[in-house]
């Protein structure tokens, strides 16, 4: 088994004699030990980092890794080393040395070294091992006839215990008496006794059980009957022996399964590793040649679902700049076409009025006759003038001249122009809840006497920078199928909740479960309103999040409970600010000439 | 100044011309021998024309503190302020039998309108009480006149949606027009019950889109089926009624039913009189419906507009009556 300790003749034996220098030069710059190549012992602490000065291990942190360069660092100094970006510096040349995934882990461990060191760890040890070790081994594969020291023994005489070969043994045992020994095959050859150290006569024969006597239990037949352990338990030398080895046969048996799973546990490590670093294969192709293939780790596919979403969104990001940038230059284009177009037409005018005026100038220079003559045409003249600075007072009364663009971005990026934003929103809910109550509560702010709505509400309420069209549909059981009518292109749902009737709860969850599900309703808001907060006994908001079970429900979308009383008005404003600030991005930014010269 | 100025002119001339107006209703006065109550009395026929005249313009309109305050008394006290006005306008009741009859049946109707609104609205803010026993009784009265064949199982039953109410208990649907609602509804039911039984039979039957043969070939099988579907949802009656009590009593409290009112009932309108204009309207919008042809029921807003709009138009006329044609109502009506 020993011999298995030492690792097998490696693959790095040949890379030994390349790597010589590499150790050497990173030793001889340690400034202890210069020179000193004296004996095995003194050569083990020879093995030092030139970073920490601590000895190199076989295993652990202060095992020996090999840098790009060729100098060696222990494992632990390489972890303190400064990481510039994925890569180390060699402290002793300023190389650099990219690192893997794994960092320090991943770089090659110095096997000559190693190696040197097992050697010379093993030398140390050889000092007195050496002795037991021959005689063992000697022991075992030769051991001398006793008669010539030139033959090899291969019997045993138990009677007169010597080692024979059989030539021997048939000369020595040739006598009729002689004859009789029994001789054994070396293998069989029985254990010598051991005497007892006391009674030196006596070979030990017991083993003594007692408690107290467990630090020397061997005992001879006299120890036994007269010496210390006179009347202590006792069992028999060979019986005991043989089950302390069967019992130790058991254990080995056990740490053969451990090892099997520790090298189970190493394998596997090995693959995870692999299988995370990724790295070349080979393969073997169809026609039996072998060539390497590149299998990407699991790091390398993380990395890239990494890179392909962050450059999915640049693309999004980069089409909706696009967008956004076209509907401002639409709108900068219309809007300057007008006003160009003004233009033209105030020049017209001003031609039109100075045309005039100098027909009028000129008639007044003319003789009475003449001017009398073109009274008709002066008052026409005057009359179509007239006519145009009245449209000319409308036109600027109702045009305000402003150069400022007020541009509001949505949540979706998309811009808008001009100082409202509309907004389509759709009321749902059951039956009773109070869906048209709420709408015209916004609408005209005061309460309506509620009837079944049948079929749908619309109106329009401008609320901040924000005009909501609100589709207010019918609760009724008949009329739900027919909601999927109003989804289109709806940014909110509105979905109003009756606080005060407990019993219908589970009948909302289960068309808001339902409404959720749409596949045109997956990107927009939900604002649940629990109406009716006013009546007493209502459930709480919190009792409705739990009862709608809405944290379940409304997984990964936004969303938010407000408890209102569309009596009061109360509540329904703050949902409305809500929703503003999720469709709206920025607040309203005007760009005009002050903002262009700060 | 310039709109001080106008304002002033303005001023002087609504003055001038109210004095103009009483200077020549004193005029007329003197060389009629009548004043202006018997005028309006003798030359217009009875009914909205004369009731709406003498309401608005004579009493209203006058600067008398009795005439002003005749159109707001009570009931009982009507005989009593009949005879002061005659008194007031020096009026001999033995020469002129007829006048105070007929001021007597205009203030009537006047005063009743005004009675039946606060009536009407007192039942509408009545809500629907699933405790008091009577108002139980009403609701499955409702289910028996619309229902007869079919007894209902329970009293929160699926089988209100048969009849069109929303949910399982129609105590929900009453919620804005409470009582009436109910009142209403159970009148059509009882009084004009073949329409009614028409009407909800038409709600119930789903009533296939007619496609041409035409259209039939652009459209897939698919499409075909859903617009079948989409036609297949007729309205709900009950709710549907609840609507038109709505509109009615908006009719009502707007002051439009007046025409239809001082036409119809010769002296106070009643309740029974505002239950039968109910009943008229169902009976006009079903018919209305079914004219317009909606794609769907999410239409009813907008048909219902145009017909609230048809309704007002046709009250305009001063001789409109909505009557619905049914034996009970014709002991009622007066023309």
């Amino acid at each position: 088994m020993r011999r298995w300790l030492v690792p097998p003749p490696f693959p790095n034996m040949a890379a030994m004699s390349v790597n010589k220098a590499g150790p050497g030069a990173t030793l001889d710059t340690g400034p202890r030990h210069s020179g000193s190549r004296g004996p095995a012992g003194a050569a083990v602490k020879v093995l030092e980092c030139g970073v920490c000065e601590d000895v190199f291990s076989l295993q652990g942190d202060k095992v020996p890794r090999l840098l790009l360069c060729g100098h060696t660092v222990c494992h632990d100094c390489l972890t303190r080393l400064p990481l510039h970006g994925r890569a180390v510096r060699c402290p002793f040349d300023r190389q650099v040395t990219e690192l893997g995934d794994s960092g320090v882990w991943g770089l090659k461990k110095n096997f000559a070294l190693l190696e040197l060191l097992e050697r010379l760890q093993n030398g140390s040890a050889g000092q007195y091992g050496t002795t037991e070790e021959a005689i063992g081994q000697s022991g075992e594969s030769i051991i001398r006839c006793d008669e010539d020291e030139a033959h090899v023994a291969s019997v045993y005489c138990t009677v007169c215990a010597t080692h024979l070969c059989a030539e021997c043994s048939q000369l020595t045992h040739s006598t009729k008496t002689l004859a009789k020994h029994r001789r054994v095959p070396l293998a069989e050859k029985p254990h010598e006794k051991t005497m007892c150290c006391q009674h030196q006569v006596h070979a030990i024969e017991f083993v003594c059980l007692e408690e107290g006597c467990q630090t020397s239990p061997l005992m001879c037949c006299v120890c036994k009957e007269y010496g210390k352990h006179q009347g202590h338990k006792h069992s028999v030398l060979e019986p005991e022996a043989n089950q302390i080895r069967a019992s130790i046969l058991d254990m080995a048996h056990c740490i053969r399964t451990f090892t099997e799973e520790i090298s189970d546990y190493s394998r596997k490590l090995v693959r995870i590793v692999q299988q995370i670093e990724g790295g070349e294969q080979i393969v073997e192709d169809g026609a039996g040649m072998a060539h390497t293939e590149h299998v990407p780790g699991t790091a390398e596919n993380a990395r890239s679902c990494v890179r392909a979403y962050f450059s999915d969104l640049h693309e999004t990001l980069c089409r909706q700049e696009e967008m956004a940038l076209s509907v401002v230059d639409v709108h900068v284009r219309e809007k300057l076409i007008w006003l160009r177009q003004q233009q033209e037409d105030m020049t017209i005018l001003l031609s039109q009025v100075s045309t005039a005026c100098l027909h009028c100038e000129k008639t007044l220079q003319q003789d009475d006759c003449r001017v009398v003559l073109a009274k008709q045409e002066i008052t026409r003249l005057l009359e179509t003038l007239q006519k145009q600075q009245q449209q000319f007072t409308e036109l600027a009364d109702h045009i305000q001249l402003d150069a400022s663009i007020p541009v509001t971005f949505t949540k979706d990026n998309r811009v808008h122009i001009g100082p409202k934003m509309e907004i389509r929103v759709v009321t749902l809910g059951l039956d009773g809840a109070g869906k048209t109550t709420i709408l015209f509560k916004l609408k005209q702010d005061e309460f309506m006497q509620p009837i079944p709505t049948i079929g749908f509400n619309v109106e329009t309420v401008e609320y901040k920078n924000l005009k909501f069209t609100i589709w207010d549909v019918g609760g009724k059981h008949k009329l739900r199928p027919l909601w999927k009518h109003y989804y289109l292109n709806t940014q909110a749902v509105v979905f109003v909740v009756d606080s005060s009737h407990k019993d219908r709860v589970s009948e909302a969850h289960s068309e808001l479960a339902k409404l959720l599900t749409e596949k045109e309703l997956r990107d927009a808001l939900l604002l649940i309103f629990a109406n009716k907060q006013d009546v007493v006994g209502a459930l709480s908001i919190e009792e409705i999040t739990e009862m709608l079970s809405l944290h379940k429900l409304c997984c990964g979308r936004s969303w938010y409970i407000q408890g209102c009383d569309a009596r009061s008005g109360m509540g329904l404003y703050e949902g409305l600010d809500w929703l503003s600030r999720q469709l709206v991005a920025a607040v309203l930014i005007t760009i005009n000439l002050c903002s262009e010269h700060t | 100044t310039l709109s001080f100025d106008r304002m002033f002119v303005q001023v002087c001339l609504y003055f001038y011309c109210k004095c103009l107006w009483r200077c020549l209703k004193f005029v007329v006065r003197k060389l009629t021998g009548r004043c202006e109550l018997q005028r309006i009395c003798y030359n217009i026929k009875p009914g909205a024309s004369r009731t709406m005249k003498i309401a608005e313009t004579s009493l209203r309109g006058s600067k008398n503190k009795l005439l002003q305050t005749s159109v707001g008394v009570h009931l009982d006290a009507i005989e009593k302020t009949i005879d002061d006005i005659m008194e007031l306008k020096k009026i001999n009741p033995d020469i002129n039998p007829q006048l105070g009859v007929s001021l007597q049946a205009c203030l009537l109707q006047i005063v009743g309108y005004r009675n039946l609104i606060a009536e009407v609205e007192k039942l509408r803010r009545e809500p629907y009480d699933s405790e008091n026993p009577q108002h139980e009784e009403l609701l499955l009265k409702l289910w028996k006149c619309l229902k007869p064949d079919s007894p209902l199982e329970a009293r929160i039953s699926k089988q209100w949606c048969e009849i069109g109410f929303q949910g399982d208990d129609p105590k929900t649907d009453f919620r804005g027009m409470g009582l009436l609602g109910l009142y209403n509804l159970l009148y059509f039911a009882e009084w004009d019950s073949a329409v009614a039984q028409q009407v909800l039979s038409d709600s119930l039957q789903p009533k296939y889109r007619e496609v041409t043969k035409e259209e039939l070939s652009k459209i897939s099988k698919a499409e075909w089926e859903k617009k079948k579907f989409d036609k297949a949802i007729g309205y709900s009656f009950a709710i549907v009624g609840i609507n038109i009590t709505d509109l009615a009593y908006n009719l009502l409290v707007s002051g439009a039913l007046k025409t239809h009112f001082y036409n119809v009932a010769p002296e106070a309108p009643t309740l029974s009189h505002f239950q039968q204009t109910f009943c008229y309207l169902m009976h006009e919008f079903h018919k209305f419906w079914i004219e317009e042809d909606p794609l769907d029921i999410m239409e009813f807003n907008r048909v219902r507009e145009k017909f609230h709009k048809r309704i007002l138009k046709q009250l305009q006329n001063p001789d409109m009556a909505l009557c619905p044609h049914f034996a009970a109502s014709e002991s009622l009506v007066n023309i």
